[in-house]
């Protein structure tokens, strides 16, 4: 052992070791793994930081190749210290995961100008396939979770060449191998996947990262909508137990702006302060039942749940506030499912607005936008709430008020702008204009902001929101009726409503215009929208079942099958999988050495003889040569004396020349045929017979 | 207690493994452990393990259960490079002491290939020996020798570490022929003297002179001059004299003829001797206590020579307690217990 520490991570050869100790080929591998890994955190890592390491790893490649030098020590911690100082100011000492695992990618970057022996070459290995799993906390797609695996593939392969570098065909025969014993170790792996415990997180630690993600913002100013619009991105998918609400009515909640500061709208009450943790990612378990749907949000890095009117919750980690909006515990720093149900209708309430919230609902600025206030005032003055609302609603859709995603800038005054001179606009500047007028109207009003609409899904078992299907609409405070929704986009662009974006400004050509990758782009296409769906489902499946396999949902799958299955059973049940696992190998391998010897013919037969000389009374000495054991036995029995030599004689001569498999068959065959006639032989002559002769 | 254990490993081992020139490795002879890299990849798992449960990854899980997996796999792999592969101690190798001596190994393969074989012994080592399923490679294994008489190293190592370098398997010949270490050259002090210096030589050589003739049939390659040509023309016969001291050539290389000086010393001397005369093509003899070689001449001649002078005095190796021979492990072994 200690032999062989020495010589594998050898004392300290790190100045002196030629470049040359780590087979070229096997580096290769080494930095494609790493390319491979950097991929699909593109994204989230300062540009900078990608730069160096693509300048860091082709140095070490060149130095490979002979064309340049690796540095000196000098040079090194140069380069070193200037990197992390470009580290330290871009990360101001925050500490996240996020930091944490940019620093581990500046670490590996590092590495490759030191790496000039075997043990470099694994302290990389290990810290890539470390990189592996860090990427699996930002990036769960199946398409970057398989790059992932590619690259885990690569460095696999690397270590191949690397312990074994002169083997002629070493690529093939090395992703070969691994193949085999993937493919080989599979059942055990699903076997532990599914029934390894999933316990509860030891300590958590915060992912949040300072990246801005695109979704929508606790904010609204004219046009901030547009803006997400133009994004194809996904928001979040739904599953229905039951049939899915018709178009028009897949209003998603999402949060409440009820404060116009200016021109921007903003929550009165922001969500108080949590501390960053982790989101509790268990969505429920169980088939759906009919009045239940499930979301799968895509990270949002904020507690906003989305929601159908008149939903209750399901799962536990989401919860109801006040404004019938619904929260998670912790910002959704990763995909989170969670489940809600419908409600036919949530009685109205009885109370009338606290003074309080009727305050709240009917602030405004104390001045600007004359024009829009003098409008309320007219349609107050002898109409109930109702019908200034309807009113209001008739005005955007007989007048000739225009939906476009390219709506004119309307720097002051912007309500009175929209309403009276440009009329054109986008879904958050009519809700906000609406509000603006029936609050000054005396009608307690406010913006809900989400999402609008929802696509169906390959095979059409779920609807996908995308970021452009992003709304804001308008919820009035009706005497009786509680808060009512009201649409101005609807009256405007009936289509937005009943059929999505995409037909609202068909005419107009804006559809994700800015967007020239996103395949809802090329809707006519068909085969591109077909395989952008089947893709979608694909991952979608890969999220609910594999990804999301946590806690709940195991539970869930265990609580089908026979027996009762706890945490501490699938404790035991794991480590019965691995135990048996090791005793069919165990039972396998010895199995497979047994046929090994039993193929042996020639030794079997031998050893044949040997039973057969035991049976007649002349037992096998240790160490004695056929010769010399055929004699005893001719010996003691007369009769089989010819045959016993030739027997001995063909076993020398098997084990004394170098004999082709061909010809130790042969010679096998012939050695049974001489056992036969041995036994033959001793049948024949009588017991009493040989008795007597032994007696001479 | 630290030597008792190691003396108990050793002797289980070498229950195992008997003392033979070859040896078929099976389940019963492979041992198999992580490296230490292979340490370190476990405790990796352990640390993307608690991860994977912090973070309630599943992706992470089943990157760690994979990577555990291959492991697993790996240490099938390993241990099928050895099984069924037979080592055979082919030639055991001559040279002169203190260099390292070639010992001829074969390797064949059973029904796997064998890949990424190195075979060691003490501290030298041949790396990277790949044996297809069913074929056969003779390697070169240079052992340290430490100085002249039989040389056997106590085990040959056969080890591999592939596919992925985080386990490996092993498992050792013993071989039980040994090699064999010439005593180091050395020029004698007065090479042409041999016989005269001495005075034992010095006053047997003449009155040996005429009475102490070799007689012997005619060979090939015997000059005609010392044929009995008088016995000839009686009987037919070609006789050939070889008189002792002709031609005033050292012809017999004597252990003798370094009185005073150390045994060792001299067999440094007569090696030395031996090769001179086999280059300049002499015939010699060789006269040690207890072993002669008749004169004769040419590179196989010498080769016996030196083979006599470097195991005279010695014993060949014997097994009981399973220890090196010759080797320098030995030696320092040696110079350990009694300093």
């Amino acid at each position: 052992m200690r032999l062989t520490i020495a010589r594998v991570f050898s004392a300290k050869p790190a100045e002196q070791a030629p470049i040359e100790a780590i087979p070229g080929n096997a580096l290769l591998w080494l930095i494609a793994s790493f390319a491979l890994l950097l991929v699909p955190q593109w994204d989230r890592l300062p540009w900078w930081l990608i730069a160096a390491c693509a300048v860091l790893a082709s140095w070490r490649w060149l130095a490979q190749k002979g064309r340049v030098k690796l540095p000196g020590r000098l040079l090194r911690t140069g380069i070193m210290v200037t990197l992390i100082g470009v580290y330290a100011a871009t990360v101001q000492g925050r500490f996240t995961v996020d930091t944490a695992a940019s620093f581990f990618v500046l670490a590996v970057g590092l590495k490759w100008l030191e790496t000039r022996s075997a043990r470099d070459f694994y302290v990389l290995f290990f810290i890539q396939v470390y990189l592996a799993a860090v990427n699996f906390l930002f990036k769960q797609d199946i398409a970057w979770a398989l790059l992932t695996f590619a690259a885990i593939g690569c460095l696999m392969v690397g270590l191949q060449i690397l312990n074994a570098p002169d083997l002629p065909g070493s690529l093939r025969a090395g992703w070969k191998r691994l193949g085999v014993l993937l493919l080989k170790t599979l059942p055990v792996v699903v076997l532990l996947f599914v029934f390894f415990p999933r316990m509860a997180p030891l300590w958590s630690v915060p992912l949040v990262s300072g990246q801005a993600r695109s979704g929508i913002s606790d904010t609204m100013r004219p046009g901030d909508i547009s803006n997400l619009a133009q994004s194809s991105e996904r928001a979040f998918r739904v599953t229905f137990g039951g049939e899915s609400p018709p178009y028009r009515e897949r209003y998603w909640r999402g949060l409440i702006l009820d404060y116009l500061d200016d021109e921007t709208w903003r929550q009165s009450d922001p969500d108080g302060f949590r501390r960053p943790a982790r989101v509790d990612n268990d969505g429920g378990v169980g088939p759906l039942r009919s009045n239940e749907y499930d979301i799968l949000l895509e990270p949002t890095d904020q507690r906003w749940a989305f929601a159908l009117d008149n939903s209750v919750a399901v799962s536990g980690n989401v919860v109801s506030t006040p404004e019938d909006l619904f929260r998670f515990q912790r910002p959704a720093d990763s995909p989170v499912r969670y489940r809600l149900a419908r409600v036919s209708a949530v009685p109205a309430p009885a109370e009338v607005l606290s003074p309080a919230e009727t305050r709240r609902y009917l602030q405004l600025p104390p001045s600007g936008n004359p024009r829009a206030r003098e409008l309320a005032r007219e349609l107050s003055q002898d109409l109930s709430h109702w019908e200034v609302v309807n009113t209001l609603l008739r005005r955007f859709r007989e007048q000739a008020y225009f939906y476009t995603l390219r709506p004119p800038t309307m720097p002051d005054d912007g309500v009175d702008a929209l309403l009276f001179d440009e009329k054109r606009g986008f879904c958050a500047h009519y809700a906000g204009a609406a509000t603006f007028v029936f609050r000054a109207a005396g009608i307690p009003a406010r913006i809900v902001v989400g999402y609008q609409g929802g696509d169906a899904g390959a095979g059409g078992d779920y609807l996908i929101v995308r970021q452009y299907d992003a709304h804001a609409w308008v919820e009035v405070w009706l005497e009786g009726q509680g808060w009512v929704r009201v649409d101005p986009t609807a009256a405007i662009a009936p289509s937005r409503i009943e059929s999505g974006l995409r037909d609202a400004v068909a005419d107009e050509g804006s559809f994700l215009e800015n967007d020239l990758t996103s395949p809802q782009r090329y809707g006519d296409v068909a085969i591109l929208q077909w395989a952008s769906l089947q893709l979608d489902r694909i991952n979608y499946h890969w999220q609910r079942w594999v990804v999301g396999y946590q806690g709940q949902s195991q539970m869930d799958l265990m609580s089908r099958l026979p027996g009762n299955f706890g945490l501490k059973e699938l404790g035991y049940l794991t480590a019965g999988v691995v135990g048996f696992t090791l005793l069919i190998a165990g039972i396998v391998s010895a199995l497979s050495i047994r046929r090994g010897a039993r193929k042996d013919a020639f030794g079997r037969v031998v050893l044949a003889w040997h039973r057969l000389c035991e049976q007649v009374g002349v037992p096998v000495r240790t160490g004695e040569t056929p010769a010399t054991l055929a004699e005893r036995l001719a010996d003691a029995r007369p009769e089989v004396e010819s045959s016993a030599r030739l027997f001995a004689r063909a076993v020398n001569s098997h084990y004394y020349t170098a004999s082709t498999q061909e010809a130790s068959a042969h010679e096998a065959r012939r050695l049974t045929r001489l056992l036969k006639t041995m036994k033959r032989q001793l049948r024949r002559k009588p017991e009493p017979a040989s008795r007597t002769f032994r007696h001479d | 207690m630290r030597n008792s254990l190691n003396a108990r490993w050793r002797r289980w081992i070498n229950r195992r493994i008997p003392r033979a020139d070859s040896q078929t490795l099976s389940q019963k002879n492979i041992f198999i452990l992580p490296t230490a890299a292979g340490v370190v990849y476990g405790l990796l798992l352990l640390v993307m393990l608690i991860t994977g449960i912090n973070y309630q990854n599943s992706l992470i899980y089943l990157l760690t259960f994979i990577l555990g997996a291959l492991f697993v796999g790996a240490m099938h792999q390993t241990h099928r490079n050895l099984s069924g592969l037979s080592v055979a101690l082919v030639r055991p190798g001559e040279g002169r002491a203190g260099d390292d001596i070639p010992f001829v190994l074969r390797v064949t393969a059973g029904k796997y290939p064998g890949l990424g074989l190195s075979l060691s012994v003490e501290d030298s080592s041949v790396e990277s020996v790949h044996v297809s399923p069913g074929e056969s490679r003779d390697v070169v294994l240079p052992v340290p020798s430490a100085h002249r008489g039989y040389l056997r190293p106590d085990r040959i190592r056969i080890e591999t570490r592939f596919p992925f370098g985080l386990l490996k398997a092993w498992s050792w010949l013993r071989p039980s022929s040994a090699g064999v270490a010439f005593p180091r050259p050395l020029p004698a002090p007065d090479a042409a003297g041999t016989v005269q210096d001495g005075s034992e030589a010095a006053s047997s050589a003449p009155l040996a002179g005429q009475d102490n003739a070799d007689l012997r049939p005619w060979r090939e390659g015997d000059m005609s001059q010392r044929v009995m040509w008088k016995r000839f023309a009686r009987t037919g016969q070609m006789i050939v004299a070889d008189w002792q001291g002709e031609q005033g050539s050292p012809h017999w290389l004597d252990f003798q003829a370094f009185p005073g000086v150390d045994a060792e010393l001299r067999l440094s001397y007569l090696a030395w001797m031996v090769a001179d005369r086999v280059q300049k093509n002499a015939r010699f003899g060789l006269s040690l206590p207890g072993d002669t070689i008749e004169p004769d001449s040419g590179s196989l001649h010498g080769e016996r020579c030196l083979r006599a002078l470097a195991v005279w005095g010695e014993q060949p190796p014997r097994d009981p307690d399973g220890q090196p021979f010759g080797t320098r492990q030995a030696e320092n072994a040696k110079a350990g217990v009694s300093g």
